[in-house]
């Protein structure tokens, strides 16, 4: 099993997950963290940190997300990895709960 | 919005978590059991749990005797590999309705809380315990910290409820080096509690071998640089996930010790069963090696080889007896004999806390010593060091010995007694060693099966409780 995260942290990018997660399986894109699901070991920490309800886990994963599993498998091995809080995306609290965001998701950084 | 301040390591520190690299492991969790019902589980796990169990154990979701609320069902591939031949891991992992037929238990056993001057420290004797992780990488359905790996809330000594938390290393940190100041300023004892040098932390869970190298290195390092001299790692991944011992882990063993090689460390595994380490044949047999002794599983063994040939690491193994799993003589035996012989010592056996669910899984106080001192027989000396403990609120104590002749006038005297000695006062030490005698109960699982019958009560494992000697009951 693994945990995923969803659409609603595209946007907000809160970070709070990565700050309580124990091995460390997030990896950050310009506006979406991911989770890599063979080295997620199912502690459940992160769903209960995340300011936005944006994770689940894969047996607890609404049916309308779960093309996100693959996007957190996809995503999790390009993006670099997060170790450290930071600041959330400037206009995460507007954007937190805002449905269908999936649109906004950005793979790789423009600049640079 | 303000970001929790980090710890921040010193440059000595700094420069040896640089070193680290952290290794990837796919330890091929399967989590709950959502899987196996819907039929999405690797084909060749199919079959591991019955269309009956999953039957009886769904049936309970969501009533006050849920199974998997009360304990997520959590396994690897590795320790399913083994399942597969062993009658005894299945017990130990496989989810089973008896495990809610009772509830009677405690929610804190050993009221840790009581203990605990920091969230996420215990500290007791001249020992702290750190919860630096809240899962394991399989979940034994026995688990003694269910509280902390299912996030239950628990009741704090002020009376507040809430979940355990982890450990922070700042927080830590920072206790150790205010305590062994005030120690230092006083001769030797803190001048409240008495108690002495705090020089040895117990990093535990969870499994504290679930979390990447680095973050076990910032840990390893803050601990040194506080002056802790021993760092224990309570594990049972060995068992779980012995590829999790990979040459990055012993890069960074290295690297620290090379940083800090004053500090000692210590592995604390937990083996409850042989099968859990050893070969089996086609017929379920253990193999016998030609060079004497048995056929290890090869990276279990790989790992306690790299572990022995650094001479700054010890290796303790300590386990509960439990019923259905290791409540078995020559079992017990050959896990003791082989370890030994692998350089891992026997620590101690433990009988069942009491735990929320207990009687599921507690084996009588007398069967476990009998079954203990059964296994010892035929075990030379050095094999035969493990002692059976129980742990009292008072401290860790030891069920010395059970005896089968009459011991005339007290409750249960007509078959003998039990002699119960106190090893470690969890508050400080004038009580090591005291002694405790009561008449025996064969059915008994906890102290409270004796209430009735203490003899002598010189370690106050009952008085503390106002519980009289029974000679005083009757004369009343």
């Amino acid at each position: 099993m693994t945990y995923v995260v969803t659409d609603n942290c595209i946007q907000c990018k809160y970070t709070d997950c990565v700050a309580v997660c124990p091995v460390e399986c997030f990896y950050e894109g310009p506006n979406f963290l991911a989770i890599n699901p063979s080295e997620c070991i199912d502690c459940d920490d992160c769903v209960v940190a995340c300011p936005a309800d944006a994770i689940f886990s894969e047996d607890n994963l609404p049916d309308d997300k779960r093309h996100f599993l693959e996007i957190n498998e996809e995503l999790s091995q390009i993006w670099p990895q997060i170790t450290d809080q930071k600041e959330p995306l400037p206009d995460a609290d507007k954007w937190a709960g805002v449905t269908g965001k999936l649109e906004h998701l950005i793979k790789f950084s423009t600049e640079g | 919005m303000a970001i929790p301040q980090k710890y921040q390591p010193t440059e000595k520190e700094a420069a040896f978590i640089s070193k680290v690299v952290n290794g990837k492991y796919d330890r091929e969790i399967i989590t709950g059991l959502k899987k196996f019902i819907d039929g999405t589980i690797p084909q060749d796990m199919k079959g591991f749990y019955s269309p009956e169990e999953i039957k009886a154990i769904t049936e309970l979701d969501g009533t006050d005797r849920d199974i998997q609320a009360r304990m997520p069902v959590k396994i690897t591939r590795h320790y399913f590999e083994q399942a597969k031949t062993s009658k005894a891991i299945q017990m130990l992992v496989k989810a089973s309705p008896k495990e809610t037929y009772d509830l009677d238990g405690a929610s804190d056993p050993g009221k840790q809380m009581s203990y605990s001057p920091v969230e996420g420290l215990i500290h007791k004797y001249e020992l702290g315990l750190i919860y630096v992780a809240s899962t394991c990488s399989a979940h034994c359905r026995f688990c003694y910290r269910e509280e902390l790996i299912a996030k239950k809330a628990v009741e704090r000594p002020d009376g507040t409820v809430a979940a355990k938390g982890l450990a922070k290393i700042g927080d830590i940190v920072d206790y150790v080096t205010e305590h062994n100041r005030l120690v230092n300023e006083n001769g030797g004892r803190h001048p409240e509690t008495n108690r002495e040098h705090l020089r040895e932390i117990l990093m535990s869970g969870g499994d504290p071998m679930v979390l990447g190298n680095k973050n076990i290195a910032q840990w390893l390092a803050a601990l040194s640089q506080a002056g802790i001299e021993s760092i224990r790692i309570g594990t049972k991944e060995l068992a779980f996930f012995p590829e999790r011992f990979d040459a990055t882990f012993f890069a960074m063993l290295d690297a620290f010790h090379a940083s800090y090689p004053q500090t000692n460390l210590r592995m604390m595994v937990h083996f409850n069963h042989p099968d859990e380490f050893l070969s089996k044949d086609p017929n379920g047999n253990y193999i016998q090696h030609p060079q004497g002794g048995l056929e290890w599983l090869p990276a279990t063994r790989a790992a306690v080889q790299e572990f022995r040939s650094r001479p700054w690491i010890n290796m303790d193994n300590q386990s509960p007896i439990i019923a259905g799993i290791n409540d078995d003589a020559d079992a017990l035996r050959i896990m003791q004999r082989e370890l030994k012989r692998n350089g891992v010592e026997n620590h101690y056996f433990f009988c069942g806390r009491d735990i929320v669910g207990h009687k599921a899984f507690n084996v009588p106080i007398e069967t476990a010593w009998k079954i203990l001192n059964e296994s010892q027989k035929g075990l030379s000396g050095v094999e035969a060091h493990a002692r059976l403990s129980i742990t009292h609120y008072k401290g860790k104590t030891e069920v010395a010995a059970v005896t089968d002749r009459p011991f005339p006038g007290v409750p249960g005297g007509e078959n003998g007694v039990v002699i119960f000695k106190l090893l470690r006062s969890a508050a400080d030490a004038p009580d090591r060693c005291k002694v405790t005698i009561v008449g025996r109960n064969p059915e008994a699982i906890w102290f409270s099966g004796y209430d009735d019958r203490v003899i002598m009560d010189e370690a106050e494992l009952y008085s503390i409780y106002g519980i009289k000697l029974c000679t005083a009951i009757a004369a009343e």
